[in-house]
């Protein structure tokens, strides 16, 4: 099938170069025709999962609606100081993680939502389970000694055992749970193995049940926990005078 | 030391074949031999040493969002991300091309026992896969990435020599004719990829241990230089360790 | 493997032409006959509905691959004419990727690298090769439907068994099918279905070592009725 013409040198390199032309200008148009709604996607994702720590789900159309009913002021704490800002959500936690890592100071977004007239904080929160990434929101009561709600979210835990601690039957173990100790001494919660508690009708155990099988995600959620809830403390401190 | 975690994971835990099916057509195809197995491991284990870093830095300086800032400030907003697939299998199949020609000119022993397995490997799944996790997971710096391009191809060459000698075998077994062949491969690597799940238990470290307290309280003056607090207990025994493992393939 | 097919003029849907279509998902299957393109598929059958767009990405990828190679077929070079079939598949792939980022994203995500990896599916190279490279575009274009479709049922074959078994759903509906009241009675509370005899799902179909096992079991199945396809070596 080949023929003389398509052998030579200069015919393969203009092929080439034509090739390259069509195929590059092809799929800069398309990737740009669809860029909007790739980044609506994750905009309205980060959304979901903000309101589903609070209880609220909803869909992928009303998402936008429902975060601006629910969501009241967002922040950006520094230190101890917060500057309101609308786009607080869309704070990418692991790149300030790793700013932090350099050094820099981390910004921390919280959200002030409101439901059933009563005031709720959420902060997000990331870690490591057992293959990858991690993360959360974590909604506290207004006291923000307790918990209101979470949502955990994963990169590739394992199904069936870590991918478990998306299921509402871990993560309703978490409302009502204390982070703080009877003395007052700041304890976050603790996924748990051993507390004897399976039904957790002790909410001020700090402890949750653990999922069976699920060792080390479970232990990265506690680590998790602990790490962002306890970036938070300091402008607590400032919220509860 | 999280080099060495990073390079045991990437070889028994993460392996290319057993935990994410990568390359194969051609550990099938090329593993009714020993000797050939070998020669397409060693291979695969090249080309990875080779294409993983440099499609780390095409990745890290031409692809993701905002990667090009280095021209200058004004190309912060290019996000030239949906030309990766195109980038990186070009990377490959030019790499695979001049790592043959290379080969053949310099090392000819090497070329005639590697060279004919070099053209499969350009379309070996192993090796954009390997690719393509490299970037997902989005590793500090080239160190990293290179030690898990190496580590995915020792574990793709392991799961590839042992499927090599157990088929070599096998075929003085009785199979039932339907297994014949690609069935009974199928199953065999199935039952591995159960016993490479086991080496999972090496990341557990060994904290099964029943622990009163995990977290260490915080007196509330000390909170605001709250740090991550080191969960995974270092006074557990090795017994436990296995222990661990086997509670966690039980319970599954 | 590679079809031998005439070039003598036929109707569009001529018996030889609906062959093209058909034997792939039988007798010629790419996956368990063939053996090409397990690569970038297994990882994801743990799920039906991701089973079956990741076919459906494959199908639209051979086929229209298929077309695009072969109307080119008389003009490729033939010193790149491996990359340029590299190029045109990386081409649909991604704009199979963008489109189910834009429209699908909660699914894409699942997905996440195995799309990308359709490129290095030998299907798609193989068909490419052997067939698209002589063939008119239309015979290409029913080749790559046949060969998408085949390696498309077997996704679905071991998605179905997966889902179902490990989890007790399908297209993640959040429905236990397994619990259903016609296959038996509810005795212990909610429980209802198999669940109330015992029966609990199987989490280790969830696990990576199980679609390999259920393709040699189908693999198996298969060649115990149709003796042909059994091979003599092991």
């Amino acid at each position: 099938m080949s023929t003389k013409r398509t052998d030579s040198n200069i015919y393969t390199i203009v092929f080439a170069v034509i090739l390259v032309v069509v195929v590059g200008s092809l799929l800069a148009f398309f990737a740009n025709a669809t860029k909007d709604m790739r980044v609506n996607n994750d905009k309205v994702k980060t959304q979901l999962d903000i309101l589903s720590s609070i209880g609220v789900e909803a869909t992928r159309a009303n998402a936008t609606e429902m975060f601006n009913q629910y969501i009241k002021k967002q922040f950006v704490v520094e230190g101890t100081t917060a500057t309101e800002d609308a786009e607080a959500y869309l704070i990418d936690v692991k790149k300030e993680q790793n700013a932090a890592k350099e050094g820099k100071t981390q910004r921390l977004p919280i959200f002030e939502a409101e439901k059933d007239g009563k005031t709720i904080y959420i902060v997000p929160v990331r870690g490591n389970g057992l293959w990858d990434a991690i993360w959360g929101y974590v909604a506290l009561n207004d006291d923000l000694k307790s918990i209101y709600g979470v949502f955990f979210d994963h990169k590739g835990e394992t199904p069936g055992l870590g991918a478990n601690i998306t299921e509402p039957f871990f993560k309703d173990d978490f409302k009502g749970e204390m982070i703080y100790g009877p003395s007052g001494d700041f304890k976050s919660v603790t996924v748990s193995k051993s507390n004897g508690d399976p039904n957790n009708t002790d909410k001020t155990d700090n402890e949750v049940d653990a999922i069976s099988g699920a060792t080390i995600t479970g232990n990265g959620v506690t680590a998790m926990l602990k790490k962002g809830l306890g970036l938070y403390l300091p402008y607590f401190e400032t919220l509860k005078k | 030391m999280d080099l060495l975690q990073l390079f045991l994971k990437s070889i028994f835990i993460d392996n290319m074949v057993f935990a994410t099916f990568l390359g194969m057509c051609s550990y099938l195809a090329v593993s009714k031999k020993v000797s050939t197995a070998v020669g397409l491991g060693a291979a695969v284990i090249f080309v990875m040493l080779v294409t993983v870093p440099l499609n780390y830095l095409l990745d890290q300086y031409l692809l993701r969002p905002g990667a090009l800032v280095w021209l200058g400030d004004e190309y912060v907003d290019y996000d030239l991300s949906f030309l990766t697939f195109i980038l990186f299998i070009a990377t490959i199949a030019t790499m695979v091309q001049l790592v043959e020609m290379i080969v053949e000119k310099f090392a000819p022993a090497l070329y005639n026992s590697l060279g004919i397995f070099l053209p499969l490997i350009a379309v070996n799944c192993a090796i954009l896969g390997g690719s393509l996790f490299m970037q997902q997971k989005e590793f500090n710096n080239i160190t990293e990435a290179t030690v898990y391009g190496v580590g995915s191809g020792i574990g793709w060459f392991l799961a590839i020599l042992a499927i090599g000698a157990i088929r070599e075998k096998i075929r003085y077994s009785n199979v039932p004719p339907a297994f014949r062949g690609l069935g009974i491969t199928f199953i065999l690597t199935g039952l591995m990829a159960i016993g490479f799940m086991s080496f999972g238990g090496m990341l557990t470290g060994g904290d099964e241990a029943p622990k009163k307290e995990v977290v260490e309280a915080i007196p509330p003056t000390e909170m605001k230089e709250v740090t991550p607090v080191e969960e995974v207990k270092t006074d557990s025994t090795a017994v436990e360790t296995v222990k661990d493992s086997l509670t966690e393939i039980a319970q599954n | 493997m590679a079809d031998t097919k005439t070039k003598e003029k036929e109707p569009l849907f001529s018996k030889k032409n609906l062959g093209l279509v058909k034997d792939p998902l039988a007798d010629n299957n790419p996956i368990t006959v063939q053996v090409l393109g397990i690569c970038s598929a297994l990882a994801i059958t743990a799920e039906l509905k991701a089973s079956v767009i990741m076919a459906l990405s494959v199908i639209f990828v051979t086929a229209m691959g298929n077309v695009v190679i072969s109307l080119m077929r008389n003009i490729i070079p033939n010193s790149i004419r491996i990359i340029t079939q590299l190029v045109v598949a990386a081409t649909l792939v991604i704009l199979v990727d963008l489109t189910l980022k834009a429209f699908v994203p909660d699914l894409a995500k699942k997905l996440s690298v195995f799309i990308g990896l359709i490129i290095t599916n030998c299907i798609i190279m193989g068909r490419f090769e052997a067939f698209a490279l002589g063939n008119t575009p239309w015979k290409s274009f029913l080749d790559g439907i046949g060969n998408g479709l085949g390696y498309g049922v077997i996704l679905v074959i071991v998605g179905f068994f997966r889902e179902l078994l490990g989890s007790g759903d399908l297209f993640g509906l959040g429905k236990t099918y397994l619990g259903h009241p016609l296959l038996g009675n509810p005795i212990k509370g909610e429980l209802s279905g198999l669940y109330a005899l015992g029966y609990e799902n199987n989490g280790f179909m969830l696990l990576a070592p199980m679609a390999l096992i259920t393709l040699g079991l189908i693999i198996g199945f298969q060649r115990s009725r149709n003796k042909s396809l059994i091979e003599e070596t092991h």
